[in-house]
């Protein structure tokens, strides 16, 4: 690499300055620098951030020499301002402290030993910059760079501008650092001016003004503590992240100092995202002499921020590529569902609801009303049947997510508990665990175990999703957007067929019918799943590994980075598609009047199959709900309906699907001869039946002569 | 052959280095590594500075990575002479008085892992004397150790001497400086000495262990944490390295980059834990030393005659059950074979209940005893509420010292757990209990264990076979619980039992089961394309169950696993219908037992 030409770069930094301009909306034009630099020479600033962004902008080529080499850059630009200070300096700046008065009184003082011709300042006793300058400059790195784990920072990041993130575990009280030592002679009191740049220095011996070298005194040099500069200064440990520790490994950790302006940014515990620059330190002392081939390393730092809660999550970084491939499957939906806890064989349709319950759909407000997007789902069934398992693995997964038992949680404890600070005497609130479970999940297992009155807390929260508190003297209103995941065992402990769902769960209608979708998971002996669950288990041990067949689960961090990217969606339900969702709605409530219903059938379910196809277009990560998205949760619903009607499904199997085809075709058809065969394959699939069934029903049927279907097969006619 | 050795007695960091490829080709030709000193047998303190030495542990933790130099000059003040030299495989620069190194310019730096090596935890002691045996090495014993870890600076002179070549002279008088430097500092800065247990940091509390400091060139080592490994490299030994030794602070106001504590954790005097550079590591399958070179067929083929002996063996002990016999074969032959996100398989945590304690109060500990005999790691913890309540299970990242404390839960893999259940009694378990019940529960169904991070936690795969004896069903899970039923002949002269099965249990029949044990976990196990026997027996499983006791795919999967071990431990590789006819037969057995308990009871 050729040299650079630094004293080109430093013409360039100051016509950089002085020119870059950013338009804002108006078209009003904002000179980001000039506007800098005049607060930093009244004093109102002491940063001086250089945002790599805009210099990239202009200049790439010097943005990225920038990168390589910040430690010289930014004593460049340092240097560069202190230049141009003046320009920008419109009236006097008010002397804030000591050393502003000092620092005027030595340039004054200079200014008149200049007056006197031919006499020549030593120049080792010339002021150091670093004493006159009140600026700091920071160099922000370029916003596409990405954060490097900590155990990439290697030995060829050294003097480089790099970006972290990590935890801090420790951070040191902020002391002052001594940036200038300032001496005084006792012989002939000159001042003598040390800039100290690393963390320890050695005094000079003796005075080196000309008076005493001249004399040959060698005066003693007193450290002049109020003439001196110091500089805040701290030092962070930051370890690295969990998830960016590879499987086995020990969390690795990294020094940061931060002077200046970067001091008192973090605490231990916070996540940050620190930019700054690699640089060695040197052993001095004592342990150069042990350790004298040692270097210790740390990051200079020219940036601390806090992540918050939402900026932590991975998501904020783009998913690579191999991600991304690793996404672009022909059918997302089933291969996320069966991410969700792998191990559990089966259960399709319950990972697939709890998928969309992740997910979760969009929040309405229209006329003020508001309509929850998120949604809530019940699990029931026979114990034993890994329940447990699935909400602990939600757990797991959502982000942010509360798991509590029945039994455990009052309903206090899970809304918000109003408690008189003993020491004031103040009310105070402290939320539950629905609190802090807001804009996540709620895992509540045991359901049916909880007590009546706690219960009812949870019906507020069920549907307008917030917690109204009115007590001594408290009365708000707690945001509590939370899906509910539940998980009940069915009283007397397995599930009767023959009784209704209240009867079976002991769970209030007013209750259930605020779920989206109550599942009964039931494990029934049957021929043809038990030999699949056999020989997937058998394969297992075979080849030591999932079956090839399936569909190899994706990690837990990709699926969880998905679900939060398709949060960012928020698809509408175009109105050429309410027709259909009116139709199936009134389809629903039709069949549940005829039918002996175990659920209810209420408005609630339309919104229901809103918030499911609303979940399902955002998992295409789409802007626009279609058909098929309704249509699918339709069936899931119907298939929620039917796993809580096993006598009914006991009975139907025993009438093969082509006969309860049949019965479709002939409720559609109604008093009419003829039907669209489309028609017939829409309400099948969404009852749940494959189109090749449908497809064989009606050649069964046809060859039977119940009915005719015309030469392109779209029409059947009864004959 | 001799002369290798005689080679890598020898041999120092910079002969090394200048051939580093010839060497390690060297050293791997060799038949055995026995002759160069392994510190686990043999003292470090026998042993010079920069001498080649080996060390078998476990990866306890990792450190920082250091960087050092790896190349830098040294400017002689009196002759003005520049070399190069290198910091690789060493600590301290060796340097003369009059020379300098050169800071500012032509610094080369690199990057070496840092990794702390505890011997081995819970080995048992036939393994340590066997290993000890094996490395005896007669020329390093010449001089009594007794006192050895008396007087470290005697020592470090008498090291000295006793290198064969005469490094530099200058080395002896920086060891004078610095051991008056120890003497100054020891006197008015006692609040440094931390306690030797604090530094050796060894997981299990009461068991003699040593531990190293690792230092590893090789970026490419994908090791892991409890890792086992054999590593070979130059001992160094220099007492400057301690980090008690730090001078006073400065005077002005000083950043300190590691707090005291810190400083002295991470120094620990070499004396205690020596330094190794290593040159070579090796990640180990088991540390059975009587298993040296392993051949599929041979195991199988003596594998049954060895269990015969086994189970002859522990039949006796279990008072005449040969089922629990069986069952406590197959635990002690298990290790995890598949790990999937959530799913570990392979796992035999086995729950021995109904032990006869009101008749021999300390049976599960006589039982532990034996067993010991038999695996090469094991460790018996009785869960008192006291233990649970005091024990720290859990290893801890302690943020003061900047390194992981160690807990009794980090083993390595295969180590034989041995829970007594019967110790416990009525009590309170307070917060630090119910976590530490927690922990042994979690780790027994998923064998994972968390470690503690402070500001987060991070699980870590475990492979640990635990054994629960209790009196009644155990209140941690299992994956099989078999209650014991002893024959009533066997229960009145139990004592009598003991004192015959240490007389059956010959030095030779031990060595074959030990090494039957340890050899059979490395056996790969197939299981044929068609099992439809498998299958089939499932689905009448599941058409039979009731109600009541469902048989559901974890069923399988156990049995799977059981029919595994059964089929290995009488030296098949294959699942044949036999072996899982025997199979369903021990499982139809033992639940029948469980049945008839509940039954009993109520």
């Amino acid at each position: 690499m050729a040299m650079r030409d630094y004293t080109a770069d430093k013409e360039t930094f100051k016509n950089f300055f002085v020119d870059f301009c950013q338009s804002d909306d108006e078209g009003n034009k904002n000179f980001k620098y000039s506007e800098q630099l005049t607060r930093v020479a009244h004093r109102e600033q002491t940063a001086f951030v250089v945002e790599l962004d805009d210099l990239h902008e202009t200049n790439e080529e010097l943005a990225e020499a920038v990168r390589q080499n910040t430690r010289r850059y930014t004593n460049m630009v340092s240097d560069v301002v202190y230049e141009m200070l003046p320009d920008y300096k419109h009236r006097e700046a008010v002397a804030k402290d000591a050393l502003d008065v000092y620092i005027e009184h030595r340039i004054m003082l200079e200014a008149r030993n200049h007056r006197i011709p031919g006499e020549m300042r030593d120049p080792r006793n010339r002021y150091p910059p670093e004493l006159i300058r009140r600026f700091e400059v920071y160099f922000k790195d370029l916003s596409s760079s990405k954060s490097l784990p900590i155990r990439e920072v290697k030995a060829e990041h050294i003097g480089k501008l790099v970006t972290i993130r990590g935890i801090v575990t420790r951070c040191t009280d902020v002391k002052p650092l001594l940036a200038v030592a300032t001496y005084s002679c006792g012989a002939c009191g000159a001042e003598t001016y040390q800039p100290v740049r690393a963390l320890h220095f050695t005094p000079p011996a003796a005075c080196a003004a000309d008076a005493c070298r001249l004399n040959k005194t060698a005066g003693q040099l007193l450290l002049q503590t109020r003439g001196s500069r110091f500089q805040k200064f701290q030092e962070l440990k930051i370890q690295e992240h969990s998830d960016q520790v590879p499987v086995g490994h020990i969390p690795r950790q990294l020094s940061v100092y931060c002077r200046g302006e970067t001091t008192r940014r973090a605490q231990p515990g916070d996540h940050v995202a620190v930019g700054g620059v690699f640089l060695p330190l040197l052993s001095v002392g004592f342990r150069q002499l042990t350790q004298g081939l040692l270097s210790d390393t740390y990051l200079e730092a020219h940036s601390v921020n806090c992540l918050n809660q939402a900026d932590e999550n991975e998501l904020t970084e783009a998913l690579t590529e191999e991600e991304l491939s690793e996404l672009a499957d022909e059918d997302l939906y089933s291969r996320m569902a069966r991410s969700l806890a792998p191990e559990i064989y089966g259960h399709e349709d319950v990972k697939k609801a709890l998928l969309l319950l992740l997910v979760g759909g969009v929040d309405k407000r229209p006329n003020g009303m508001k309509i929850r997007g998120n949604i809530n789902i019940c699990l029931m069934g026979d114990p034993g049947v890994a329940k447990s398992q699935l909400l602990n693995y939600i757990d797991r997964l959502a982000p942010r997510s509360q798991y509590t038992t029945g039994r455990g949680s009052s309903g206090v404890g899970l809304t918000a508990a109003v408690m008189k600070d003993p020491f004031t005497g103040e009310m105070m609130l402290e939320g539950g665990a629905l609190v802090l479970a807001d804009q996540g999940v709620c895992c509540i297992d045991e359901f049916d175990k909880m007590a009546e009155n706690d219960r009812t807390a949870i019906h507020e929260v069920m549907e307008q999703q917030t917690i109204s508190i009115a007590k001594a003297g408290i009365m708000t209103c707690l945001n509590a957007r939370v899906s509910i995941l539940a998980a009940a065992n069915p009283a007397y402990g397995r599930y009767n067929p023959k009784r209704t769902i209240e009867q079976n769960i002991q769970l209030p209608a007013a209750l259930l019918s605020r779920f989206d979708l109550l599942w009964l998971i039931q494990d029934k002996p049957n021929r043809e799943k038990d030999l699949e669950l056999a020989k997937h288990i058998a394969y297992v041990h075979q080849h030591s590994r999932q079956p090839p067949s399936e569909l190899r689960a994706l990690p837990m961090r990709l699926v969880r980075r998905y679900v939060a990217l398709t949060k960012r969606k928020h698809p509408a339900v175009p109105t050429q598609l309410a027709d259909y969702i009116v139709s199936s709605y009134v389809e629903l409530r039709r069949e549940a009047r005829n039918a002996r219903d175990v659920t209810f059938t209420s408005a609630r379910n339309l919104l229901a199959i809103l918030r499911l196809s609303t979940a399902l277009a955002r998992l295409r990560l789409s802007d626009v709900v279609e058909k098929e998205d309704v249509s699918e949760a339709i069936r899931l619903v119907e298939m929620s309906k039917q796993s809580l009607s096993p006598v009914d499904e006991n009975v139907q199997r025993g009438i093969s699907s082509t006969d309860r085809i049949f019965a479709i075709v002939r409720d559609l058809a109604g008093s009419s001869q003829t039907v669209k065969i489309a028609d017939v394959i829409e309400r099948c699939v969404d009852k749940g039946f494959k189109p090749d069934q449908v497809d064989a029903c009606i050649e069964e049927y046809e060859n039977l002569n119940v009915w005719q279907v015309n030469q392109v097969r779209t029409k059947i006619t009864f004959m | 052959m001799h002369d290798l050795m005689v080679d890598f007695e020898t041999v120092t960091p910079d002969l090394w280095m200048a051939n580093e490829e010839t060497w390690k080709e060297k050293l791997l030709k060799l038949p055995n590594l026995f002759q160069i000193p392994l510190i686990n047998s043999n003292a470090s303190l026998n042993l010079p500075d920069s001498t080649l030495v080996r060390f078998k542990g476990m990866i306890q933790d990792m450190h920082n990575p250091e960087f050092y130099f790896e190349q830098f000059e040294v400017l002689n003040t009196n002759t003005n002479e520049i070399k190069n030299k290198s910091g690789k495989y060493r600590d301290t620069a060796h340097i003369l008085e009059n020379e300098k190194i050169n800071y500012t310019e032509n610094l080369k730096s690199s990057q070496r892992q840092t990794m702390v090596v505890v011997s081995m935890p819970g080995l048992s002691d036939w393994a340590q004397q066997v290993e000890d045996k094996q490395n005896y090495l007669k020329h390093l014993e010449q001089q009594p150790n007794s006192s050895k870890r008396l007087n470290q600076d005697t020592k470090l002179k008498r090291s000295y001497e006793e290198a064969e070549e005469e490094s530099d002279s200058m080395e002896v008088v920086e060891e004078v400086g610095n051991k008056e430097r120890k003497v100054t500092e020891k006197s008015d800065a006692p609040a440094n000495v931390v306690s030797r247990e604090h530094l050796l940091n060894f997981p299990l509390p009461d068991t003699p262990s040593k531990s190293c400091i690792v230092k590893i060139y090789d970026d490419n080592e994908n090791l892991k944490l409890n890792d086992m490994i054999e590593v070979v490299g130059f001992l160094s030994v220099d007492p400057a390295l301690s980090g008690e030794f730090q001078p006073e602070k400065d005077p002005l106001p000083d950043p300190q980059t590691e707090t005291e504590v810190e400083t002295i954790t991470h120094n620990p005097p070499p004396s205690l834990v020596p330094r190794l550079h290593a040159v070579y590591v090796k990640k180990l399958e088991h540390c059975n030393p009587l298993v040296k070179s392993f051949d599929q067929g041979a195991v199988l083929k003596e594998a049954n005659s060895a269990r015969e002996h086994l189970l002859k063996a522990l039949t006796e002990l279990l008072l005449g059950d040969k089922l629990a016999a069986e069952y406590l074969i197959c635990h002690l032959i298990a290790c995890v074979y598949l790990r999937q996100e959530t799913l570990a398989l392979g796992q035999f945590c086995l729950n021995l209940s109904n032990l006869p304690i009101q008749k021999y109060p300390n049976y599960a500990k006589q039982l532990y005893e034996i067993i010991k005999q038999f695996v090469t790691k094991s460790y018996y913890l009785p869960l008192t509420i006291e233990n649970m309540n005091t024990l720290s299970l859990l290893p801890k990242k302690d943020y003061e010292c900047n390194r992981l404390t160690s807990g009794v839960l980090q083993l390595s893999k295969d180590t034989h757990l041995v829970l007594d259940e019967t110790k416990m009694e009525q009590g309170r378990l307070d917060a630090t209990g119910v976590n530490n019940v927690a922990a042994l529960g979690n780790m027994i169904m998923t064998q994972k264990v968390e470690y503690d991070f402070k500001y987060y936690k991070m699980e870590f795969d475990s492979d640990v076979s635990v054994l629960v004896l209790s009196e009644g069903k155990s209140l941690l899970p299992s994956d099989y619980h078999v209650p014991l039923r002893p024959e009533e002949s066997s229960l009145q002269i139990f004592n009598a039992i003991i004192e015959a099965a240490t007389y059956y249990l010959k030095e030779d029949i031990m060595n074959i089961i030990r090494i039957y044990l340890t050899s059979l976990k490395l056996v790969k196990y197939t299981i044929s394309e068609d099992i439809q026997f498998v299958e089939d027996d499932f689905i009448e499983m599941r058409s039979n169950s009731d109600e009541d006791n469902p048989v559901t795919a974890d069923d399988l999967h156990r049995l799977l696993v059981l029919a595994r071990l059964v089929s290995l431990s009488r030296g098949f590789d294959t699942l044949d219908k036999e072996c899982w006819e025997i199979t369903k037969k021990m499982e139809a057995e033992r639940l029948n037992r469980i049945k008839n308990r509940v039954a009993s009871t109520i």
